[in-house]
């Protein structure tokens, strides 16, 4: 009790926040400014340390072409259709394993197996079969949703308490019954916490995917492009703009959660 | 020697206290006075004083709040002396624990430890948690050693104290265990052992037993009075059982709450070892408790 | 082990029912050699055009070809040098970066923000602008590798060294631990297990990142060898790539385990 009080009393005692976050740009701004600098030391630095001027110029260059906006959507839209169609994937069998102890022990090592390739080790192999365009991409992204879903559903499923298991049994619920009454809703928050991860690495595949193969649309193919140019402005615009969108995912995917499982008492 | 006219008024505050009770007739409300009746036991001269808590209070900001923890605690506590601590959760007995142990140094009054005010911990003073608070990686033996890191006792003779403390809480055998492989009780002894192999003239117990099953604390209460009778250390024991802090205590203080506060201070003058069945003991046990329902 | 980290690494707790039951451990071949079987059979049959898809011991073949030409030792070579430059820098730096930074409130106020932004960026993100920076040479592999490395770890000791109990620093000051006990007694044992995890994620991390960046840009290692593989056609040799990178991914996170129980002998409750 005295413990919890003491740790918000340090908390209220922080009236210097406005100097630690002010510090906290100290080094950010520094940065900024050494870069800004060397960029404006020689031509062979203005190619690799783009000014902020140059960045400028190259954000109203992509967007007036609309090419950043078309790769925004090309590179969402390829996220969410793999966390849709990987993830449903990974549930099913994921829940069909932890069900059914012949798919435990039929899929489980197979499973495990597959998944030590790691997925950009797979790229070459899907660009021999099935090209260099978006279903490659598509199919890298799947996989990418489809490995954490099957680990998190079957791990989830299998935590559920007995306690729980048992009131099924008390009240003589048939298996599906049990399984849709009990089981997942014990089991969705964590199974929850599966898809953000796969949200995560979906994203991840689809901006890896995008570079590797060289065809089509998307911020991974104008990263290429702007590579190939020699274009540092238009890269540091991606780069950080895909952090952005990887942060705003998972923030709006954490707020989610906790709005869908507000009834759960955490901690 | 103001402290110890303070202990002297106390007494006779207390006796008087027990006169007026004893010419009421109230009997279950009747202690026994020192060297009366069939518990005959040898009255102690008065050891010295050797803490001295002083209008003490303590009080934390809560969001721009301020909260008052404890406010103008006094209390003597005489050398060898065990003093149990008893009140309702969020009293303030744990914080007044943790401002002798030194643990935090930010209060107001004066806790004087052998002549000089408390500021921060000091390995003459020991303390047990309510969580043994054994580090899982360190086995029994090395769980105890670490209590020597800031002394400058020779090796051998570090290890020589250990076993015999080990011996003494009654672990032989587990020296090489981990926390892990032991059972909640002997934790604790552990813990104790590593509190008393410094041999500190002050033992600060926070509801060391309170986590554990009601057997094992019958036996750990026990085993502590022994201890103590053994060391003839000064303990202070901060509990919410009633029944603890009459069984082990010379003096049972009674806190309330909001702000934490001294609500009065019962003593215990019956023999050792003391039996729980007896009337007297039943009789304290219930007079305490009726401070609390 | 919170079910996220589970996820990442890939870790089964829930006790697959196989490994309960000895009858049942052999079942757990069953799948794979079934798949095996299948491959060869469809493979056999040239379902595929044999461009497409080779029989498994055809790899095997081409596998003991790479190796007699000793081809496969030189790119292999390569590409475990780079990764373990680059993880050792990596993750070094990171460690202690991550203890710092939690350790003090003044670094904390100075690199946290920065450190919490550059987190967000993937490595996968900064291969073009790293190419860009320091050309398509060994440094290029070996700063990717870094960073992948860097940011996990870091990551990894920072919040394993904010967690430690507080109950730990306050036995520490009851019994005066000097400064150096408190480190080696108790801070490092303490985030040990974590950080372990952390060094086992950000390695299949560095392995993943260092493929992509071999396949995109170089001239040896092993994803090298699967991009010229697939250049010309021969997916035999793109095939013994996937192979060999699943195992040797596999293979080091096995060490890793292996370290994860044999240098932890505690328990935290």
């Amino acid at each position: 009790m005295a413990y919890s009080v003491s740790i918000m009393s340090t908390h209220t005692l922080s009236k210097y926040s406005f100097l630690n976050s002010a510090r906290g740009w100290l080094i950010p701004v520094g940065l900024l400014l050494v870069w800004e600098v060397m960029s404006r030391q020689s031509a062979e630095n203005a190619y690799a340390f783009a000014s902020i001027e140059q960045i400028y110029h190259g954000l109203v260059e992509i967007l007036s072409t609309g090419e950043l906006q078309q790769g925004i959507a090309a590179s969402l839209q390829r996220a969410f259709l793999g966390l849709l169609i990987g993830g449903f994937l990974g549930f099913s069998i994921g829940a069909v394993m932890a069900q059914w102890r012949v798919a435990d022990v039929l899929i489980g090592p197979l499973y495990h197996m597959l998944r030590q390739v790691p997925l950009m080790g797979l790229v070459p192999l899907f660009s021999l079969w099935l090209g260099n365009g978006d279903p490659s991409k598509l199919v890298v992204v799947c996989l990418s949703a489809f490995y954490p879903l099957v680990l998190a559903t079957y791990e989830s499923l299998h935590q559920v308490e007995s306690k729980y298991k048992e009131v099924g049994d008390v009240l003589k619920l048939s298996r599906t019954k049990t399984f849709i009454k009990i089981l997942l809703p014990a089991a969705l928050p964590n199974i929850f916490t599966g898809i953000s991860f796969a949200l995560a690495f979906a994203w991840l595949a689809t901006i890896g995917s995008e570079i590797l193969f060289s065809a089509g649309a998307g911020l991974g193919n104008i990263m290429m492009n702007a590579q190939a140019a020699s274009r540092m402005d238009i890269l540091i615009i991606l780069t950080a703009l895909i952090g952005l969108l990887g942060f705003l995912m998972n923030y709006l995917i954490n707020k989610v959660g906790q709005y869908l499982f507000r009834w759960r008492n955490l901690r | 020697m103001s402290s110890l006219n303070t202990v002297l008024s106390f007494k006779r505050d207390a006796a008087l206290k027990e006169e007026s009770t004893d010419s009421s007739l109230a009997g279950s409300q009747q202690r026994v006075r020192p060297g009366s009746g069939e518990f005959q036991q040898p009255v102690k001269p008065l050891a010295p004083v050797t803490l001295e808590i002083k209008n003490v209070e303590k009080s934390y900001q809560l969001s721009g709040e301020r909260l008052q923890v404890l406010a103008g605690i006094n209390l003597d506590i005489r050398a060898g002396e065990f003093i149990s601590i008893v009140g309702a959760s969020g009293c303030g007995k744990s914080t007044l624990l943790r401002l002798v142990a030194g643990l935090d140094g930010q209060y107001g009054g004066d806790i004087v430890y052998q002549g000089s005010r408390i500021t921060g911990t000091d390995l003459d003073r020991g303390i047990v948690f309510q969580e043994h608070r054994l580090f899982p990686w360190l086995t029994v033996e090395a769980n105890i050693l670490l209590a020597f890191s800031a002394t400058d006792v020779p090796k051998a003779e570090r290890r020589a104290r250990v076993q015999a403390q080990i011996k003494l809480v009654g672990l032989s055998g587990f020296e090489k265990a981990y926390p892990h492989q032991i059972s909640g009780g002997m934790s604790q002894r552990v813990a104790i052992a590593r509190a008393l192999v410094l041999r500190p003239q002050l033992l600060l117990l926070d509801e060391p037993f309170a986590a554990l099953d009601a057997l094992t604390r019958l036996k750990l209460q026990q085993e502590l009075q022994r201890l103590w009778e053994h060391e003839g250390l000064t303990t202070i024991l901060v509990t919410h059982d009633v029944e603890e802090a009459v069984f082990l205590g010379d003096r049972v203080v009674v806190m309330e709450s909001h702000p934490g506060r001294i609500k009065r201070i019962v003593p215990v003058d019956l023999p050792r070892p003391r039996v729980r069945s007896t009337l007297e003991f039943q009789r304290i046990k219930d007079d305490v408790l009726t401070d609390f329902v | 082990m919170s079910i996220g980290i589970r996820v990442a690494l890939g870790i089964n707790q829930a006790d697959p029912k196989f490994r309960r039951r000895s009858r049942l451990r052999l079942a757990a071949f069953i799948s794979p050699i079934a798949f095996l079987l299948l491959w060869a059979w469809v493979a056999k049959i040239e379902l595929f055009s044999p461009q497409l898809l080779v029989s498994p011991l055809e790899v095997l073949q081409t596998f003991h070809e790479l190796l007699d030409s000793g081809e496969l030792w030189e790119h292999l070579s390569v590409s475990f040098s780079r990764l373990g430059i680059g993880f050792s820098i990596g993750a070094s730096s990171g460690l202690l970066f991550g203890i710092v930074m939690a350790l003090s409130k003044r670094v904390e106020g100075f690199f946290s923000p920065v450190f919490q932004a550059l987190r967000q960026v993937p490595s996968i993100a900064l291969i073009p602008i790293f190419i860009l920076l320091f050309g398509i040479d060994e440094i290029f592999k070996i700063a990717i590798v870094t960073k992948a490395a860097f940011f996990t770890v870091a990551l990894a000791s920072y919040e394993a060294t904010k967690g430690i109990s507080r109950n730990y620093f306050e036995v520490s000051q009851a019994y005066k631990l000097p400064t150096y006990t408190l480190y080696t007694k108790i801070v490092i044992p303490a985030i040990l297990p974590p950080v372990l995890t952390g060094l086992r994620i950000a390695f299949s991390r560095s392995w993943t990142i260092l493929v992509a960046a071999e396949l995109l840009a170089a001239d040896s290692g092993l994803g090298h060898m699967m991009q010229m593989g697939r250049e010309v056609f021969r997916i035999d040799i793109v095939m013994v790539g996937v192979v060999l990178t699943g195992l040797i991914g596999f293979g080091i996170d096995r060490l890793f385990k292996w370290g994860e129980a044999n240098l932890i002998p505690w328990r935290t409750a």
